[in-house]
């Protein structure tokens, strides 16, 4: 259905490019590209759905992982907190090590849509603050006005609401619509932060809050969280980008193909990628160039799986880099009961946040920065609020349990904090050395475990958030202990930009240092983890590198 | 007879009466009245994908316990049982085993508790209580409320949530289209800021 009418390329005639993912960098690098006049071939693991194919049904979505991989995603990946331990499979109700939705459009399909630039200082605080020992944290080799034209296309091309706020960096054109309407959640976090002295901004979302480039508008049905949306007002890239990639005739979307490595030629250049289509079978595409896309988990996975005799450590790996530097973000959460209905399932998940703390300050001991937004969290289903969204401490079953859940599903907010993480060496994407996929393909292990200071640091920002909650007047509420995380969706870090081929896996234009037909960008990307959304700097990012990567192929640069 | 499974069909047959939400609240006695009928009625043995009638009866019997019929309708007239049932026959087939395994820990203790007890649906509803505080910090238990919750909530077509009933009772609306204002909140200061303008002009 979804591909029928779309150009097919043989797999033994070298397209321009083959790009690896379909998510929020590879469905706009497939769009720019194709649009241009290239030929592309995009390989995703995982399906094509449609809006038409999603549903309400949360049981399938956050007990099944529908969208995120199914059960076998958590089987796929080892974990670790440490490099001395063996990494073994997850159980029980952390998620995958490594979160994230195969499928075209990738994870902004299930995505909440919160969409933050990064700031000026994102791209220079190593030099504002100096050497963090045992980090490899750095400068960007760009900066934010280098970006900023490519955070505008963003706005404009994939469809953002909001307002500006106090703090933001400069923009070159306003948001092209308007925010969403301020919801209960919002309007006490308002309440609360006027109560401190502090500033609750629109939240800016990648989610249409009027008709936009011929999609429709948000229906406010809630289901943002975990789930696509059915009416396409989320602006993932299969509802912006996708379409318009097939309707150049350039571009073959193939769904199912899990790649399982890159060859390279006698001439030290990418040739074919290697994958297994739908029905099981090991094809080979050739191509001209080779962009990887897979995100930052899948990406060096890929990378370390296509070593060989010319490449013993993975390609694009002669600094080491590919891996290493994962950053998931930090986060903490504070949760509050109100005297009125707040009926905050409904519509988007945040309408405000407050960013007075963004900036770090080496006064309060550690480094780091973050946002606190208000939101249902994972509460606006009720499976999930009933299993996650209670007061700890208090009995879990009985009539008073049933009592408090009849009464506070309605009553009920949160406050969710995202901050930085540190790039570290000691949190990375390795090989596993014994797990293999459900295609046989050598399995992803995880080892992370957070900075102190980005422990401190969510400590730090939850604190505030139980002062927020309670200047806006809280009846109750309750936090959970801020610990080292054993997963996360934000995979970043692991094949930085960079001008020095030691210390990054590619330059600032997303050309491996190594090889010249290799190029790679997505969440790996990032030198610096931002303050906890990362997916608009994601997508700045490939419309940047659409745009240098199309000038290379006019000169014959790849 | 009163913690014997509940026949979907029949029940969902007989029940029209507490479909509207404002009816919810006033018509459980003749609700559960019903169930009770349906129960005396009802030829168990082939109730069920996977799970005996034994089975059921004693599940039905804990999940009763961990949301109770009180003035409002719980885990027993929601048929969270016939939930269980869809998701060990597929879903979660490949936990069968180890709920089987634990749930027979879990029963065992019954008798040893309870002198001339067999089974937890034997037991008054402040014995079941007992023995539930006695042990809900158990894997069995963690495992049994968590299906409760996901019973009762999921979509009906699961088999649990009949009529929508755990959604009515938390007063949850979704699922389609919805307009701001949403809340109490939201509401307010939209009046706010309707009033901030008039007075501008």
């Amino acid at each position: 259905m979804t591909t029928k009418n779309q150009i097919e390329y043989p797999l033994d005639e070298a397209v321009d490019f083959v790009i690896v993912g379909s998510g929020s960098a590879g469905g706009i690098l497939a769009k720019e590209l194709s649009t241009g006049g290239f030929s592309v071939v995009a390989l995703e693991q995982g399906p094509f759905r449609e809006a038409k194919d999603f549903t309400h049904d949360e049981f399938e979505i956050f007990m099944m992982s529908g969208l995120a991989g199914g059960a076998a995603h958590k089987r796929n990946q080892t974990f670790r907190d440490d490099e001395s331990k063996v990494a073994e499979v997850q159980t029980g109700p952390n998620r995958a090590p490594a979160f994230y939705a195969p499928g075209i459009g990738g994870s902004s399909v299930h995505f909440s849509a919160n969409f933050w630039r990064l700031r000026e200082i994102d791209f220079n605080e190593r030099s504002v603050l100096g050497a963090i020992s045992g980090t490899n944290f750095a400068d960007w080799p760009i900066t934010y006005d280098e970006l900023e034209p490519y955070y505008t296309k963003v706005d404009w091309d994939i469809g953002v609401c909001g307002a500006p706020g106090p703090f933001d960096s400069p923009r070159s054109k306003p948001f092209p619509m308007p925010p969403m309407p301020v919801k209960s959640s919002g309007v006490l976090l308002e309440k609360g932060a006027t109560a401190l002295g502090l500033h609750a901004q629109a939240e800016p979302l990648a989610i249409l809050s009027k008709p936009h480039n011929g999609r429709a508008a948000c229906i406010h049905c809630g289901y943002c969280m975990g789930f696509g949306c059915e009416v396409g007002a989320k602006s993932s890239t299969l509802a912006a980008m996708i379409p318009q990639a097939q309707a150049s005739g350039h571009c073959e979307i193939r769904a199912d193909c899990a790649v399982y490595q890159l060859e390279t030629g006698a001439n030290g250049k990418v040739s074919e990628v290697r994958y297994i289509d739908p029905a099981g079978n090991q094809r080979a595409q050739k191509a001209r160039a080779v962009i990887v896309a897979a995100n930052g988990a899948e990406t060096p996975r890929l990378l370390l799986n296509s070593a060989n005799a010319a490449h013993p450590d993975g390609l694009a790996n002669s600094s080491g880099f590919v891996g290493r530097n994962l950053m998931y973000n930090s986060h903490a959460l504070v949760h509050a009961t109100f005297e009125h209905p707040l009926n905050d399932y409904k519509g988007v998940q945040c309408t405000r946040v407050v960013h007075d703390y963004y900036e770090s300050n080496p006064a309060r001991g550690f480094y780091g920065g973050g946002g606190i937004d208000a939101r249902p969290f994972l509460h606006a289903t009720p499976i999930m609020y009933a299993l996650t969204g209670q007061p700890p401490g208090k009995k879990q079953w009985g009539a008073e349990f049933k009592e408090q859940l009849a009464h506070n599903f309605n009553h009920q907010m949160t406050l969710a904090i995202g901050a930085t993480s540190l790039a570290m060496d000691r949190n990375n994407i390795t090989i596993d050395p014994t797990l293999k996929d459900e295609w046989d393909r050598p399995a992803m292990r995880v080892t992370y475990r957070d900075h102190d200071d980005d422990l401190s640091n969510a400590r730090f920002l939850r604190d505030v958030a139980q002062d927020l909650v309670a200047a806006a007047g809280a009846l109750e509420q309750w936090t959970h202990p801020v610990v080292p995380q054993r997963g996360g969706p934000h995979l970043l870090g692991t094949c930085r930009l960079g001008d020095d081929p030691q210390t990054s896996v590619v330059d600032r234009y997303h050309r491996s240092h190594d090889i010249a037909n290799l190029f790679i960008c997505d969440g790996s990307s990032m030198v610096t983890s931002g303050r906890g959304q990362p997916t608009m700097t994601i997508m700045a990012l490939a419309f940047r590198a659409a745009e240098h990567i199309a000038a290379a192929a006019r000169a014959n640069e790849i | 007879m009163k913690d014997k499974p509940i026949t979907r069909r029949r029940f969902i047959g007989n029940s029209g009466a507490v479909a509207g939400s404002s009816l919810l609240r006033i018509s459980v006695p003749a609700a559960l009245a019903l169930a009770e009928a349906a129960c005396t009625a009802h030829e168990e043995a082939s109730a069920f994908k996977i799970l005996t009638s034994a089975e059921a009866r004693e599940l039905v019997a804990i999940s009763a316990r961990i949301l109770p019929t009180t003035d409002t309708p719980g885990a027993r007239e929601a048929g969270v049982v016939y939930f269980f049932d869809t998701v060990l026959a597929d879903q979660f087939a490949d936990q069968l085993g180890e709920f089987r395994a634990l749930m027979g820990q879990f029963l065992a203790g019954v008798a040893s508790r309870f002198d001339g007890a067999k089974m937890f649906s034997d037991l008054s509803e402040a014995d079941q209580d007992a023995y539930l505080t006695d042990n809900d910090k158990t894997p069995f238990f963690g495992m049994l409320q968590a299906f409760t919750m996901m019973g009762f909530f999921a979509m009906s077509s699961y088999g649990g949530n009949k009529d929508n009933i755990g959604w009515k009772l938390i007063g949850f609306e979704g699922h389609g289209a919805a307009q701001p204002p949403f809340g109490y909140y939201d509401a307010q200061y939209m009046r706010g800021a309707q009033d901030d303008n008039q007075e501008s002009d």
